[in-house]
């Protein structure tokens, strides 16, 4: 493995779910502490990407490696194990445990857990603790699903939607944390809120009908306006 | 004409097969067979058609038959009248019930349906005791009168009858199974949100499954009334409650003809294995499993394919 | 109705109830956290009740042969999930329900082929009565009683205490989700089907010197299981024990009433339960897939 194999590559990637197809030759890669972000409309297959590298929706052809290692075939939990998160888009904490236990489940594979980062991220989680998830505003909600990615110290983050219907004061706090968590694992994030990509990201994936139709990267090609073109 | 008589084929087959039956089994075996394939088909039709799996059919078996019994316990001898009243009364019971239960989802269907046939069972056997006789049952035999024309009275009239009956039964199933209905059963049972884009209401269509798969049922202990003579509680045993879905499994889920064949290797294991070993559920059981793990096509649905093969094999020779 | 009567009816439902709960627990976990209806678990009761028959008459120990039954019952569970349950989880319930009732009657015929059909009596470990208020209760029942409220309260701390119990919570809520989280998911199946076949396998050993053991006592008490069960919720731990009791009181007190009435009340209050509210007591409609 050489010292510029990228984190996570993917190659020739196509996906069908049963009939239908929904990916094409989906190739991207993210090196280490890099921030990519996947944009395009609804139904352009952005979920199913992060499903498909996370280990839940199983790839027809093509191949996913993560550290050089390929991902094919693992079951979802293992691929986890490897430190590779996916946190879904639909804020589905467990609602009948507390935020603590939440945050437990977090750490039950690994066991080797970075309680401190959680809470210096999300210092309201600690007031919360012992409330039952079910009781948390969606803004709670979604930190808690982040607090509970990372506590595993993991290498690779794939987040749907993180910002979908929250409030604006929260998504400024998710996008500091998005800053300061690129110095510790990368993230590969789908969103809509394109100032917001702009703003994090190191490079933007544009799809649209299940194909990768454009790659940006570099500081003058990562606008708004210029990503507004592929979406 | 060549139409009419290419749809006909199938039906007509498989009841003149049925009917050579007899030339080498017992008419107690064949008969059996017939009834059992008629109480059958409606489990089939439900699972198959509209994902309702039923484990409580001896509910309506039971209807039918108490119908005809207590028509031909207390009132009448004509045994032609009692089967109308059988039916007629498992139709109204299923409307009754239907509302209630179509609307629950598909496992607790399951499990509601089985309850239903243990309230039967005790309804019957104590709480109805004065009525019913209880666990002796109703015997009535000797009440019931011959009759003009075919003499369902007697096995062989009754044999007669029976398969005639069935041809009728098969092609009323296959008639829905082409209709729009049947298209909607199978459309409810795999997408319900996009069957009512189209503008059909899942409800209605669930009910008229339900009464017809279950009036066929009261039919069918209707028909068992009349060729025992006598109906007791054990009709409705909770113990014999999966029968029908393990016959239709065994056959082949929603086919047409899955309930004849299954119905007959289920009655012939039952037969040949109590016979050699004196437990049959074994094989059964594990037959069933076997088949829902090899993708639960059962007999039928494995060999039809096969069947179709060898057919138009056999056209393109005598084609040549 | 006179006290004593009454007393020894409510002891007689609440033994019966702490059956039908030891047997429903199981199959209520495992539907909240497979979505499958296991009714091989009446299968486990049924060898349950066999070993506790086999292993009393060779040991002289009806108690040996209770954990001599609940390990089997274990044993069968987790080789069925192993062989079987591994196979068909992403299939519909249905499915579920078709494959384990074929391993319950093939079950039954391998019972049928090592025990006999003849019905064989298990002795009553303790024939001790106590004395209630003037009325004499048969300790036995009591300890029945207790072992079922032991269960719950052992059940209750393991999936509130611990972290694979937490896990069990909340793949109940979202299977996906904790397989998300880097957990197992498999693990905690294999781990709850063994926990249901050696409940299961109690019941069927507490059970054996109440009644006569036959071949087909597992399909006896199905319909009454199943309907704790929908009754009380599936997939709720609570729901169960609260309904295996009501439905234990209900078959005692009402056989005092109206003997016919006792087998058929409970059907009718499910029917009852299940139009009013579908889900049951405490079932949740969150409940996807």
């Amino acid at each position: 493995m050489s010292a510029a194999a990228p984190l996570l590559a993917v190659a020739a990637l196509d996906v069908s779910y049963g009939e239908s197809k929904v990916l094409f030759d989906i190739a991207l890669d993210v090196a280490e502490r890099q921030v990519v972000t996947c944009v395009g409309r609804n139904g352009a297959g952005k979920t199913t990407l992060l499903k498909t590298i996370a280990g839940f929706v199983k790839p027809s052809t093509g191949r996913i490696d993560a550290n050089g290692k390929s991902l094919l075939g693992l079951p979802a939990y293992e691929i986890a194990r490897q430190g590779v998160k996916y946190i879904p888009q639909d804020k589905k904490v467990f609602s009948d445990l507390t935020v603590r236990e939440n945050l437990e489940l977090g750490s039950y594979a690994t066991r080797d857990y970075d309680w401190d980062q959680v809470i210096a991220y999300f210092p309201k989680l600690t007031q919360l603790m012992d409330r039952k998830a079910g009781h948390l505003s969606g803004g709670e909600r979604q930190m808690l699903m982040i607090g509970r990615a990372i506590l595993g110290r993991p290498k690779l983050l794939l987040i749907d939607e993180p910002t979908e219907g929250l409030a604006p004061s929260i998504v400024e706090q998710l996008k500091e944390v998005f800053k300061d968590l690129c110095r510790r694992a990368a993230l590969v994030i789908v969103e809509q809120n394109l100032p917001l990509v702009c703003a994090i990201s190191d490079k933007v994936y544009a799809l649209r009908e299940g194909r990768i139709v454009a790659e940006l990267a570099g500081r003058d090609r990562l606008t708004p306006r210029v990503c507004e073109q592929y979406v | 004409m060549i139409g009419a008589l290419k749809w006909w084929a199938g039906p007509l087959l498989a009841f003149a097969l049925l009917a050579a039956l007899r030339l080498l089994l017992p008419l107690a075996f064949v008969i059996e067979v017939l009834i059992f394939s008629i109480y059958t088909i409606g489990c089939s039709f439900l699972l198959g058609r509209v994902g309702f799996i039923s484990f409580g059919q001896p509910a309506y078996l039971a209807v039918g038959a108490y119908g005809t019994g207590f028509y031909l316990f207390y009132f009448g001898t004509n045994p032609y009248l009692g089967l109308l009243i059988g039916l007629v009364s498992g139709f109204v019971f299923a409307l009754a019930v239907g509302p209630l239960f179509v609307r629950l989802r598909s496992d607790y269907f399951a499990l509601v349906n089985l309850a239903l046939a243990v309230i039967i069972f005790y309804l019957m056997q104590k709480v109805l005791a004065d009525v019913t006789k209880g666990d002796n049952g109703l015997w009535f035999l000797t009440n019931i009168g011959s009759t003009p024309g075919l003499d369902i009275a007697r096995p062989e009239g009754f044999f007669v009858f029976s398969l005639l009956v069935g041809l009728a039964v098969w092609a009323f199933y296959k008639y829905v199974n082409d209709s729009v209905f049947g298209a909607c059963c199978l459309a409810s049972k795999l997408n319900e949100d996009k069957l009512k884009f189209l503008g059909y209401g899942n409800f209605g269509i669930r009910l008229m499954a339900f009464v017809l798969a279950n009036t066929t049922s009261a039919l069918a202990g209707s028909m068992y009334a009349i060729y025992l003579g006598f109906v007791s509680p054990e009709i409705t045993s909770p113990a014999r409650a999966a029968d029908p879905v393990v016959v239709t499994i065994l056959g082949g889920t929603g086919s047409l003809y899955g309930p004849i064949i299954g119905t007959l290797a289920y009655t012939g294991m039952k037969d040949a294995i109590s016979k050699l070993v004196g437990n049959w559920e074994l094989a059964i059981g594990f037959l069933l499993v076997f088949i829902m793990l090899a993708g639960e096509k059962g007999i039928w649905g494995t060999l039809e394919p096969r069947l179709q093969r060898a057919l138009s094999r056999v056209k393109a020779r005598v084609a040549r | 109705m006179d006290t004593q009567l009454f007393l020894s009816g409510v002891i007689f439902g609440l033994s019966i109830g702490s059956i039908f709960f030891l047997m429903a627990i199981g199959l209520s976990l495992c539907f909240g956290l497979m979505r499958v209806i296991s009714l091989d678990q009446l299968l486990y009761y049924s060898i349950g009740a066999y070993i506790t028959y086999s292993l009393s008459l060779a040991l002289g120990s009806v108690w040996l042969g209770v954990l001599g039954g609940m390990i089997m019952g274990g044993l069968a569970s987790f080789a069925v999930e192993r062989f079987i349950f591994r196979r068909i989880y992403e299939r519909d319930v249905t499915f579920s329900m078709i494959t384990t009732f074929g391993i319950l009657i093939g079950g039954v015929g391998i019972i049928k082929s090592i025990w006999g059909l003849v019905p064989r009596p298990v002795p009553v470990p303790i024939s001790t009565q106590i004395d209630i208020a003037g009325t004499a209760v048969p300790a036995y029942r009591l300890i029945v009683i207790v072992v079922a409220i032991a269960v719950y309260g052992a059940i209750w701390l393991f999936l509130n205490r611990t972290i694979v119990g937490k896990a069990i919570r909340a793949g109940i809520e979202d299977v996906e989700h904790v397989e998300g989280l880097g957990i197992n998911v498999y693990r905690l199946f294999t781990i709850t089907f063994i926990i249901a076949g050696v409940l299961s396998g109690l019941a069927g050993g507490l059970h054996a010197p109440l009644i006569m053991v036959d071949p087909v006592m597992g399909l006896e008490v199905l319909a009454f299981v199943f309907m704790v069960v929908i009754i009380g919720g599936l997939g709720s731990i609570k729901g169960t024990l609260v309904s295996a009791f009501l439905v234990g009181q209900v078959v005692s007190l009402g056989s005092l009433v109206y003997a016919p009435l006792a087998q058929m009340a409970p059907f009718a209050i499910m029917l009852l339960i299940l139009l009013l509210k579908p889900t049951g007591l405490y079932g949740s409609p969150l409940l996807k897939r």
